[in-house]
């Protein structure tokens, strides 16, 4: 075994076990590993059993069989406090706590290293501030928890996991309410949290995208409880998306890394412009409604994009029809206009 | 601690100087300002509680009678055998009703949780109520009243043994399961079923033992005797300290169950000495005094905007002293001073507290804990 992990699973099956007859196994076999300053992220579609996996490697709930080492040990033989200070998490369900502000949050995650009484020591303090300000949440220490957005709030609970100083935190879809902006802000701070103080980082996450483009590592489990992992562009290039998550009614586009909305064809399109943000969002509007790129030189319509006067222009031809568009929205209404009477 | 970390945390040592000055001077405050504070005025309604009802004693009488100073004998009387214990049994009593409603309320993370929320009162009332009852049933009613103290005596002990029934039953459902919710619903259920209980049983009773049984619940810090106040300090005094020792935990379960568990705290021990420790205060309380209501819900809530905290460092010794301070205010009004009229104590402690438990769901929507679940 390799000296920077931290978490090792061996052998290990995960599932329920009711009135002690009744067994459903979700996954089984797990062979994983957790190094020192890598950020993983657990991608599955819902109901694969991410949750599972997650509390069974937090302890929450006991394997099925196998077992789960925590820094070579056993992690049912951890003392609670001793486990408290190897392995913080932050949860889905959202804090309600009134009165506390985020400096009162975040010092809680001093609670295994503190007196019976919780006093904070000089030291302490230090630690609880550091933590906020590397969350960015500086401007946030003295302001009540209940005043705060989703995305600022999440930002508390991550510090406070910090302030736990964990060597291991476990983050149970720490994206999942956040707004796009405040999802990738959130994931920025934990790739920089591990590679700074080279802790574990594991989280599960909804976001496939958001996982491939700032994962270390991938766990994908598939609906059959199977679990793969690699680095995310291998995992692309395999093709392996497709399959684990397996819908009807959305494909895996691999050149985008991301879930796209099938397209019903309509016809082909030609594309005659230069390279520039006018014409990739011209061939997205395209696409969306129905038309892909034709093979030759000629599609069923052609679009030329001019600049006039530093403003693009549209120009379509087809077999009936031939103007100029000054917006992508005038030039989808002319291709629809034109598919209605054809 | 790393050597990378130590330099980081150098670095916003100077950032943050000022913020965390502002903090220790606010906690200061809190601590220094705010709890002396509430303690001067503890004092003084100690005095007037013992000043003020049917016969009103001069401060200048009352000074002198401690130090065997010349007074009116009946002042003298009123003061050793009447007011003094029971304004004692005033502050210790509201304490230890706000207290174990801050336990509860943090534990089931209800903000209408009170001390009786577990069934506690309903298992002393369906005790006190089988006392009764039999006694005027099987024609011993005559021998209570003759006995005067020893009544009281059994009535005490029969609330304790209510308690104590309903306690162990809690304890045992509680070992199996982990949910704090599912045991506030079967607390409310153990109401329910003791209430129940309770109505059947004053069917059969009759008219003095259902009068005296109505009284009981009326509520009164009166009923303490100077032999059942030690009784009455010893458990209640127990329950304060252990509370002292709760408040790191207490404040680790503000985040719920499952952070108090990540976090190194160990949830079945501290289950457990909650709910013992809330019973047996709630229960001491209820044998003593009658089921007093109001009190344990709204001085919580009321220490919370108060003292603009969640904190149990602070919480729980204002809940202390403001406990204390509401029970005497509320024994002053309920002896309508300068006239013989007693009004009941819940009557009172209810016109109190349930604006303040309005107030806390109505403001509730906007900031504060709210009506969390």
């Amino acid at each position: 075994m390799s000296r920077a992990a931290i978490l090792t699973c061996k052998n290990l099956t995960i599932g329920y076990q009711n009135q002690k007859t009744i067994t459903r196994e979700i996954s089984k076999g797990l062979n994983l590993q957790l190094n020192r300053g890598e950020l993983v992220c657990l991608v599955g579609p819902n109901g694969s059993g991410k949750s599972t996996l997650i509390r069974t490697l937090t302890g929450i709930q006991p394997p099925l069989s196998g077992e789960v080492l925590l820094l070579d040990k056993k992690i049912a033989d951890h003392r609670s406090e001793e486990k408290a200070k190897t392995m913080s998490v932050v949860l889905t369900t959202p804090v309600q706590a009134g009165y506390m502000t985020a400096f009162d949050i975040v010092a809680l995650g001093r609670f295994p290293h503190t007196n019976w009484v919780g006093r904070l020591t000089e030291d302490d303090t230090e630690i609880i501030l550091s933590a906020i300000a590397s969350v960015g949440a500086g401007d946030l220490t003295y302001r009540f928890i209940h005043e705060m957005s989703d995305g600022e709030r999440q930002k508390v609970m991550i510090a406070r996991a910090l302030a736990q100083e964990p060597v291991l935190m476990v983050l149970d879809e720490p994206t999942a309410f956040l707004d796009i902006p405040h999802k990738i802000e959130t994931m920025r701070i934990l790739r920089s949290v591990a590679r700074s103080t080279s802790k574990a980082i594991l989280l599960s996450t909804h976001d496939l995208n958001l996982a491939i483009r700032s994962a270390d590592r991938l766990w994908i489990i598939d609906q059959h409880g199977a679990l793969i992992t690699g680095i995310p562009e291998d995992l692309v290039l395999s093709g392996i998306f497709g399959s684990a998550f397996g819908i009807h009614g959305a494909s895996f586009d691999p050149v985008r890394g991301e879930f796209t909305i099938p397209i019903e064809k309509k016809g082909t399109f030609a594309l005659r412009a230069r390279k520039s943000v006018e014409r990739i969002w011209t061939w997205y509007a395209l696409e969306r409604i129905g038309y892909l790129p034709a093979d030759g030189e000629r599609g069923d319509i052609t679009v030329t994009i001019r600049k006039v006067d530093g403003k693009p222009v549209w120009e379509i031809r087809t077999d009936t029809v031939a103007r100029e568009c000054s917006s992508l929205a005038e030039l989808i209404e002319t291709i629809s206009a034109n598919d209605r009477e054809g | 601690m790393k050597p990378g970390e130590i330099g980081m945390r150098e670095r916003f040592r100077s950032l943050t100087a000022g913020p965390a000055l502002a903090l220790c001077i606010e906690r200061f405050r809190k601590m220094t300002f705010g709890i002396p504070l509430a303690l001067c005025v503890l004092g003084v309604l100690f005095v007037l509680d013992i000043m003020l009802g049917s016969v009103n004693i001069p401060l200048d009488s009352l000074l002198a009678i401690p130090t065997g100073g010349e007074v009116k004998e009946t002042w003298a009387t009123i003061f050793w055998y009447w007011r003094l214990p029971k304004a004692i049994t005033a502050v210790f009593a509201g304490a230890a009703l706000a207290l174990s409603g801050l336990l509860m309320q943090t534990f089931f993370r209800n903000p209408l949780a009170d001390p009786f929320i577990l069934g506690i009162s309903s298992g002393a009332s369906v005790g006190v109520a089988l006392v009764m009852m039999s006694a005027g049933f099987c024609g011993i009613g005559a021998v209570f009243a003759g006995l005067g103290f020893l009544g009281d005596v059994s009535i005490a002990f029969a609330s304790v043994l209510g308690s104590l029934a309903v306690l162990l039953l809690i304890l045992l459902i509680s070992a199996k399961i982990q949910s704090s919710t599912t045991i506030l619903v079967l607390g409310i259920m153990v109401s329910y079923i003791s209430g129940a209980i309770v109505t059947i049983l004053l069917q059969f009773a009759d008219q003095s033992s259902m009068h005296s049984y109505s009284f009981w619940t009326f509520g009164s810090f009166s009923g303490v005797t100077w032999s059942q106040l030690p009784v009455l300090a010893f458990f209640l005094t127990a329950g304060f300290g252990v509370s002292f020792f709760l408040t790191k935990s207490l404040n680790a379960l503000l985040l719920g169950e499952q952070y108090a568990v990540s976090m190194g705290m160990d949830y079945k021990k501290i289950k457990n000495a909650i709910i013992v420790n809330t019973a047996v205060m709630a229960g001491v309380v209820t044998a003593f005094c009658g089921p007093i209501g109001f009190l344990g819900v709204a001085v919580p809530h009321f220490c919370r905007s108060l003292f603009v905290t969640a904190d149990h460092r602070i919480l729980v010794p204002a809940c202390v002293i403001v406990g204390g301070i509401i029970a005497l205010a509320t024994d002053i009004i309920s002896h309508l001073p300068g006239t013989d009229l007693v009004l009941p104590l819940n009557a009172i402690t209810a016109l109190f507290g349930a604006p303040v438990v309005i107030w806390v769901i109505v403001r509730g929507t906007r900031f504060g804990r709210g009506v969390t679940t």
